[in-house]
């Protein structure tokens, strides 16, 4: 072949591949900035989907993309930066801290309880709102309250039958109010004032150690220290057991056989699906079968997840490194920029990952716990409260 | 001898020795009385205790009569009908108010409490008390056509605007059953506090106000907080929970037609100061609450009393349809106070709070507002008043009748017979004495004050007045064979706690008679019973956590396996049917404010209901009887126990009901054995 046809070859080709390249990168970003994806043929194109396909793709939760964000620190009133817990009741806003409770109205911390106005103890871990009654329901490191038009009752283990005073999460259902303890799981009904305590003596766990409770249509899940999840079937009391089958404590031996791993930290459940999160990964299950994710082999933010929420069909972890949100298909993760006031988001489908940058993030990439409304997301970080909001612009600039 | 001698010696003999034996009997029946009475002269003969007193005695259950007994009542909202409850016979009584007879008598639940009737006036929904349900009655057919279940110890119920929603008052379980009236059934339960009682709807129905008979549990020696809790109707949640400060039994609330006052009876109890110094002063008073009920509205208490004169146990309260005046029941001393709500609202404008704080133990405020105090029949209960205003209905519980206020002439105008029994028995006798304060210096309480309907207001006392041995109030259901009594155990009787020791150290006038003290003895050992205990299973089984916890009641090693001393067995000094052994032991529950540390071991039947515990009230719960004041395995052996264990523990304890139950499930073991 002489020189100039070769030239023109090697022209032609070049432009072929261009435009195919240009094709592809449509396509490509035409599915990273479009989540949903419920619709792609689509599932087949990501590594994770091919394994484990959704009963109901229509069901795909459509993800936000929390560009602006607003912190709240001592200096906006909040007794601590270090905060544990946060959850949203309407209008309101519930902060725990390591140095009492705080409440937020429209923005603004209107009040804040501490031990002297009858909290059990300063370090609230956790809060859960009873949909039945609208109590609020505070679990600390000294026992539980329970905070009803402005008053509050303390139950601990001195003076009722809660397993044990360091409480890791409070979980209300129907007329129960469900902990997590560090001396098991309890169950404390409303109407009659009875408690139920789980521990390895009468359920299937290893320890007493349980960090998480959740629950839905029927059923409550008890994430267990070293005994995976604890499923408990509320009409029948029938209990059993979700472990990591290959019993392998540092790596997941046989992918999506189970559990990822059976230290687990929490669950979440909403629509069918079970999340659970553990300090190995995360797993995700539909009833049927079981999906690990991880942070090298996905779009998790990390492997040590202290908090797992679900919205929809899809889940918020919080990590020790940062913030993901997962829809069974796309995630995208928050994290700060070190040494700056910039965040990034993370978006990753399949291996496919995208980072974006924000001019504002949370207040640090430790998170404990995390609530949304139909506007924000707020998190609980280890140097403050962040509020998250979806401005859309980050959106319409990765669309351009 | 001759043949006289001989008679007189043949008669003679048999008369000395009878003679003795009756005179030596008779000194040793005298002992007994003067031991078993505190060694009062008492003319009590054998009879008296031997046949009457016992709860089971068939020769008291023959004289008997079934009482009517009204209790709370509501007119149609047409005038022409009273309803009535009579909590004695278990029934729903109809009157017509036109001729004053009574027109139908419907049985219901066990001890109905109070009534609510729907806007049309065609259905009427009645609370069992006893009987964890609402009896829901059809006006016309004059027949029960729906019975809800609902929380433990249903008590005051109001139906919302639109006959959409009843609220009932559960009070045992302290919280409040919705109930959605289309569906007949449960909607929500929703937690008030200690004990709700009295409840009330503001005009335009958007809240619902709850009062309490118990205080919260403060903890020990601290005066009594009561809430009076506000439940929205629109999210049917509690949004509001004021604190009365200093008073409790707050037994009934009824709002001005404008809805901007919520008035509630209550009492005011000084239970931190000594009880012996009661002629120096008060000790318990009796009075109003009142809210104004817009956002950060004034909160005031007037006493009822005046100087020298107690109006003890006030109950129900009702505001005539116009707002001009309110009429309180006083069941202690039988008499109706009228109130001038006007005046009262003079006081609210006059004060501001700390002035109106600190005017609330005030005996002068009464002549400011209260206009009349009209007498009635014994143990005047609930009120109701006419559409019209023009007359106000008082339930008169001992007299089987209800009188009828005319509000103009302030008179009583005539009374309505229930159709109860005509005689009044030892037993119903002993029931108006226990419910009047006229044996309290200066009428200042009666025996139910603090001992609401035979059980207890959870106060601790200083009855001594030494500040030493402080009591905490026990209740006196089930108490025949029960004795000793006082928690030092140094009464035997209910003779020597009632008799003369009491009147010296208690009411501080003069004691009862014998007559009085038996018809006394009587009525609360027959007729104070324990309710039934929600949580004890029909037929007596057991569930399987109060099983485990029946095993760790009974049990005679540690689980470590070391023998547990009989004596440190929970059964020990517990055995059923009532649950002590009727000695005295020491528990390791003294206090440096004991002078002793042995105490009467007390009976546990519906202990579920008697918070707070221990002799002094210390414990709040009764997982804090071991947790807290358990001590070294002084109460029982618990120290080797997992809190799963101790939970078991508590919930068999909390299943443990009335002793009949017991002696049930004795005869049933026995009758199984000889078969």
């Amino acid at each position: 072949m002489n020189r100039p046809v070769q030239k023109r070859f090697t022209i032609t080709t070049l432009i072929i591949l261009m435009l195919g390249g240009g094709i592809f990168l449509g396509f490509s970003l035409k599915k990273t900035l479009h989540f949903p994806v419920g619709g792609m043929a689509s599932s087949e194109n990501f590594d994770g989907a091919k394994a484990f396909k959704t009963t109901n793709p229509a069901k795909i939760q459509e993800l936000k993309i929390y560009d602006s964000w607003k912190h709240y620190t001592t200096k906006e009133g909040l007794p601590s930066n270090k905060i544990n817990t946060v959850r949203v009741d309407g209008n309101r806003v519930w902060i725990g801290t390591d140095k009492g409770l705080a409440l937020m109205e429209n923005g603004k911390i209107i009040n804040v309880l501490k031990e002297e106005d009858g909290l059990a103890h300063h370090n609230v871990v956790t809060i859960d709102v009873s949909p039945m009654t609208g109590d609020v329901w505070i679990g600390t490191m000294s026992g539980l309250n329970r905070y009803s038009a402005g008053k509050f009752e303390t139950f601990n283990q001195f003076n009722s039958g809660v397993p044990n005073d360091v409480i890791y999460q409070v979980y209300c259902i129907d007329k129960y109010v469900w902990l997590a303890t560090g001396g098991g799981a309890g169950c404390y009904d409303t109407y009659s004032q009875q408690w139920k305590i789980f521990t390895e003596m009468n359920a299937p766990m290893h320890e007493p150690w349980t960090y998480g409770i959740s629950g839905g249509d029927g059923k409550v899940w008890i994430a267990a220290w070293g005994g995976g999840i604890i499923e408990y079937e509320l009409e029948t009391a029938q209990m059993r057991d979700y472990i990591d089958p290959d019993g392998e404590m540092e790596i997941d031996l046989f992918p999506d056989d189970g559990l990822v791993h059976d230290i687990t930290t929490g669950s979440s459940y909403e629509n069918g699906i079970l999340w659970v999160g553990t300090y190995f990964g995360m797993s995700r299950y539909d009833g049927t079968r079981w999906k690990g994710y991880f942070d090298h082999d996905s779009g998790l933010a990390s492997n040590f997840i202290n908090f797992t929420k679900a919205q929809g069909t899809a889940v918020w972890l919080c990590t020790d490194n940062g913030l993901s949100n997962f829809n069974g298909q796309t995630w995208v993760t928050y994290r700060p920029v070190e040494e700056s006031t910039k965040g990034e988001v993370i978006i990753t489908e399949g291996d496919k990952k995208r980072t974006l940058t924000t001019s504002t993030s949370m207040s640090n990439n430790y998170l404990w716990g995390m609530d949304y409304d139909e506007e924000y997301i707020w998190l609980a970080t280890a140097k403050g409260l962040s509020r998250g909001e979806a401005s859309g612009k980050l959106m319409a600039k990765a669309t351009q | 001898m001759n043949k006289l001698g001989r008679r007189i010696l043949f008669l003679g003999i048999p008369l000395i020795t009878v003679g003795i034996i009756f005179y030596s009997g008779h000194q040793w029946g005298v002992r007994h009385a003067k031991y078993i009475t505190g060694g009062t002269p008492h003319p009590s003969n054998c009879i008296s205790c031997h046949f009457y007193l016992d709860q089971d005695a068939q020769v008291a259950q023959m004289l008997d009569r079934a009482y009517v007994s009204p209790f709370k009542m509501l007119v149609s909202p047409d005038g022409k009908s009273l309803f009535v409850t009579a909590h004695e016979s278990n029934e729903f009584v109809i009157v017509d108010l036109e001729s004053g007879k009574v027109k139908t008598k419907i049985p219901v639940g066990k001890w109905p409490h109070s009534i609510s009737v729907s806007r049309d006036g065609k259905t009427a929904y009645v609370s069992n008390h006893w009987s964890q349900s609402v009896s829901v009655i059809d006006i016309d057919s004059e027949k029960v056509i729906d019975t809800i279940e609902v929380g433990n110890g249903p008590s005051d119920l109001i139906l919302d605007e639109n006959n959409e929603f009843l609220y009932v008052n559960n009070s045992f379980a302290g919280n409040l059953s919705i109930i959605n009236i289309n569906e007949g059934k449960e909607f929500r339960r929703i937690p008030t506090g200690n004990y709700p009682m009295g409840i009330a709807i503001s005009p335009d129905g958007g809240k619902v106000f709850v009062t309490h008979r118990r205080a919260k549990p403060e903890g020990f020696r601290k005066s009594p907080i009561t809430e009076l809790v506000v439940v929205d109707t629109r999210y049917k949640r509690v949004t509001e929970r004021k604190e009365i400060h200093s008073a409790h039994i707050m037994e009934n609330i009824d709002l001005t037609p404008s809805g901007d006052l919520a008035l509630f009876t209550l009492i005011r109890p000084k239970n931190l100061v000594p009880s012996t110094q009661i002629e120096r002063g008060f000790m318990i008073t009796e009075g109003i609450g009142i809210i104004e009920t817009h956002a950060g509205g004034k909160v005031a208490q007037l006493l009822l009393d005046e100087p020298n004169r107690y109006f003890a146990d006030p109950y129900d309260i009702v505001v005539a349809p116009d707002g001009e005046k309110a009429y309180v029941s006083h069941a202690g001393v039988d008499y109706v106070s009228v109130l001038d709500i006007n005046e009262i609202r003079k006081i609210l404008a006059e004060n501001n709070q700390d002035e109106l704080n600190r005017i609330a133990n005030h005996l002068g405020m009464s002549s400011k507002f209260v206009i009349k105090r009209i007498q009635t029949g014994p143990n005047p209960k609930g009120l109701t008043i006419s559409p019209d205003g023009q007359y106000v209905y008082i339930a008169e519980r001992f007299a089987d009748e209800v009188s009828v206020l005319d509000t103009r002439s302030m008179k009583i105008e005539r009374h309505i017979d229930l159709e109860g029994p005509r005689t009044i028995t030892q037993v119903r006798q002993g029931g108006r004495l226990f419910y009047n304060a006229g044996r309290t210096f200066q009428n200042q309480y009666s025996c139910s004050t603090c001992h609401p309907d035979g059980a207890e207001d959870g106060l601790t006392y200083d009855l001594t007045g030494t500040g030493r041995n402080l009591e905490n109030t026990i209740t006196l259901r089930e108490l025949s064979n029960t004795s000793p009594f006082k928690w030092n155990g140094k009464n035997v009787s209910v003779y020597m706690q009632c008799g003369m020791r009491f009147s010296r150290f208690v009411t501080r006038t003069e004691s009862f008679t014998p007559d009085e003290l038996n018809a006394l003895v009587a009525f609360i050992f027959q007729k104070l019973e324990n309710p039934p205990n929600p949580f004890q299973l029909p037929n007596y089984e057991l569930t399987e956590v109060q099983k485990r916890g029946k095993a760790i009641f009974e049990r005679t090693k540690t689980n470590d396996g070391r023998e547990i001393p009989e004596k440190d067995r929970c059964i020990t000094c517990h055995p059923p049917p009532y649950f002590t052994d009727r000695s005295s032991a020491n528990v390791g529950s003294g206090f440096e404010t004991d002078t002793e540390e042995i105490f009467d071991t007390p009976k546990l039947n519906n202990i579920v209901d008697t918070a707070p515990y221990l002799h002094d009230g210390r414990a709040k719960t009764l997982e804090e009887i071991w947790t807290i004041y358990g001590g070294e395995d002084f109460h029982g052996y618990v120290n080797d126990m997992m809190k799963m264990e101790l939970n078991d523990l508590i919930e068999y304890l909390r299943s443990i009901g009335p002793a009949h139950t017991y002696k049930f499930e004795e005869s049933s073991i026995k009758e199984a054995s000889n078969e």
